[in-house]
């Protein structure tokens, strides 16, 4: 099947994409009411209109940019559209195929899908958390602050003060999430697909990386992590 | 036994008209309105479009046959049942009377959109926040208010919106905006007024002549995008938030009076009426039989319908609509 056929066929598979898009009379409401809109060169609405469009090249387009990932799923979109509509759920299934295409690796912010997959992807799988105070590595997250430092060092003695069972097989904030229920976990990361999803992005990234001359490890990690051309924003 | 030609169930233009026509072929006629005056929604407005012809006037026009001999009219009466029994058409107010007649016409109309339903605009939470039929009390004086500097109209409140149920175009508004902000403009000249629409439909002669108008000569602003919602500000005015989705970019601008353009509904008696017979749309409006052939005819024998409570219609419509209605049950009863 060639390329342009399958972007339609992909898209057409999905049933949120049926249930995302079915008439848009481009009023904008959504782009009014978008929070990544005010910040972002991002415009909702426009991408309905593109996709309700069909031309297949600038769906394409669209699917190597980095626009698809300005959107942050808060769904605000779905509570005012006067038809019906759900942009933020076809943004999710743009995602998607921009994924297991491989197309997410043509844009800054998609290829930080590489970072996120190893970082909050692995994190549910091993540990049952997407974030973990063990997990968030201070030189990472500089936006945490110096106070982040001393926290990490301290949770011990500083986490049973705000109620939290760091580590203990209780119930309440910070526990640990006992060996049965990640198995249950990673059962439904194989059946569900997921894995396969990250498998899908670690190859991806893995060929693109290789264009820099990396190999998909922490070098390039941090790259796509770090990278920031500072043409995102209004 | 009070018995009729027809009874004709509301005053508004629709019925008034038929009740002229009706009476002009020599029958007997009931009129009845739930109100304490003629004219329905004709009195919310001033004047009309596009031409800004008074209201009141054509309503005395109107009205000038009510006093015939043939025409029996009764305000204050709710009708709220219709049947037919042998062949015999009974109107049962809410007070229990009873009237008869050979045939019966529904001119029950259209509400005007209820804007407390769209909270996210915040109508009876802002006062600055109107609707189109609020202004009209200020175009004609009886409201006043202070010179405002910046007035947003914001089109299609009510309609074409899944999200209140009303996925129909209410056709009148976007005309009435148009007639709206050039009373607006000679009534504040200083005033910049921005009007938020998704299309204009200017459908009937002379309204597109008027809304290059409202540009050319007046300046109103047009601005192509949908109002996601309304919030106040410090010193008393409002923030709209939209897209002006001809440039793709989102937008905030801040009023001291925002006009929501209020869309028309089946008005509540069309619907309990339609409802009761089976003859309405899910939109709540009442369904002739061919809107091509026989738009004046139920499917009930000896029922019939005109006006707004068939659907969305201007004035001149309306009119017409009601003579046609008219000639339409002269005739049934001349079969009889
Ligand atoms: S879900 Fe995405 S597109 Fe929708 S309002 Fe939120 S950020 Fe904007
Ligand atoms: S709010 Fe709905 S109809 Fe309006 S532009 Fe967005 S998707 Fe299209
Ligand atoms: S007439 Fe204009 S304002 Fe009224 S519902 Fe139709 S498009 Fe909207």
């Amino acid at each position: 099947m060639d390329k342009k056929n399958l972007i339609l066929k992909k898209l057409d598979e999905d049933v949120r994409f049926h249930e995302a898009l079915s008439a848009c009379m481009n009023c904008g409401i959504c782009t009014a009411i978008c929070p990544a809109a005010e910040f972002y060169k991002y415009d909702p609405r426009a991408i309905c209109n593109i996709v309700q469009m069909g031309n297949v090249d600038e769906i394409e387009d669209l699917l190597k940019s980095d626009t698809i990932w300005y959107c942050g799923q808060c769904m605000s979109c779905k509570t005012r559209c006067p038809r019906g509509n759900t942009p933020g759920m076809l943004i999710t299934v743009l995602r998607k195929v921009s994924q297991e295409l491989g197309y997410f690796t043509e844009s800054e912010k998609g290829r930080q899908q590489f970072a996120i997959e190893q970082i909050v992807g692995k994190n549910i799988v091993n540990f049952g958390y997407c974030v973990h105070p063990d997990i968030v590595e201070p030189f990472m997250h500089p936006e945490q602050g110096p106070v982040w430092k001393w926290f990490r060092k301290n949770i011990e003695s500083v986490a049973p003060r705000f109620g939290a069972v760091y580590h203990q097989e209780k119930a309440g904030a910070l526990r640990k999430v006992d060996d049965n229920s990640i198995d249950e976990i990673r059962r439904i990361f194989e059946v569900s697909g997921g894995n396969e999803l990250f498998d899908t992005i670690e190859k991806f990234s893995e060929q693109k990386a290789s264009e820099y001359h990396q190999n998909a490890d922490h070098d390039y990690l941090m790259k796509v992590y770090t990278d920031n051309s500072g043409e995102h924003s209004k | 036994m009070n018995t009729f030609d027809s009874i004709i169930i509301g005053a508004g233009p629709a019925g008034l008209k038929a009740a002229d026509t009706l009476a002009n072929f020599n029958r007997k006629v009931l009129l009845i309105d739930t109100d304490a005056k003629i004219g329905g929604k004709l009195n919310l407005w001033d004047r009309l479009f596009p031409d800004f012809s008074s209201s009141q006037e054509l309503l005395n026009q109107l009205s000038k046959n009510i006093n015939n001999e043939n025409v029996t009219l009764k305000l204050n009466t709710n009708i709220i049942s219709i049947k037919n029994n042998d062949n015999h058409w009974m109107a049962t107010d809410s007070n229990g009377n009873t009237f008869y007649a050979t045939t019966m016409i529904i001119a029950t109309g259209f509400d005007v959109f209820d804007a407390h339903r769209k909270e996210e605009y915040g109508y009876g939470i802002y006062k600055n926040v109107i609707t189109s039929v609020d202004l009209e009390k200020i175009l004609s004086g009886e409201v006043s208010i202070e010179t405002p500097s910046k007035v947003a109209f914001i089109q299609c409140v009510g309609s074409r919106d899944e999200k209140v149920g009303n996925n129909f175009c209410s056709k009148n508004c976007c005309i009435c905006a148009v007639k709206q902000t050039i009373e607006l403009k000679e009534k504040f000249p200083l005033t910049d007024i921005y009007c938020f629409y998704m299309d204009l439909r200017m459908f009937g002669q002379s309204y597109e002549e008027l809304y290059r108008r409202s540009q050319q000569d007046y300046g109103v602003n047009f601005v192509r995008g949908r109002v996601s919602e309304i919030s106040p500000t410090m010193d008393n005015k409002v923030v709209l938030k939209a897209e002006d989705t001809l440039l793709s970019r989102p937008l905030k601008l801040t009023a001291d009076l925002v006009v929501l353009m209020v869309g028309m509904e089946a008005s509540k008696g069309t619907k309990i009426l339609g409802n009761q017979l089976n003859i309405n749309n899910t939109d709540g409006f009442v369904k002739s039989t061919d809107r091509y052939l026989s738009d004046s005819e139920t499917t009930l024998k000896g029922l019939f319908v005109t006006g707004t409570s068939k659907r969305q219609m201007s004035i001149p419509e309306t009119m017409n609509d009601a003579v046609n209605a008219a000639v339409i049950v002269n005739n049934f009863l001349n079969t009889l």
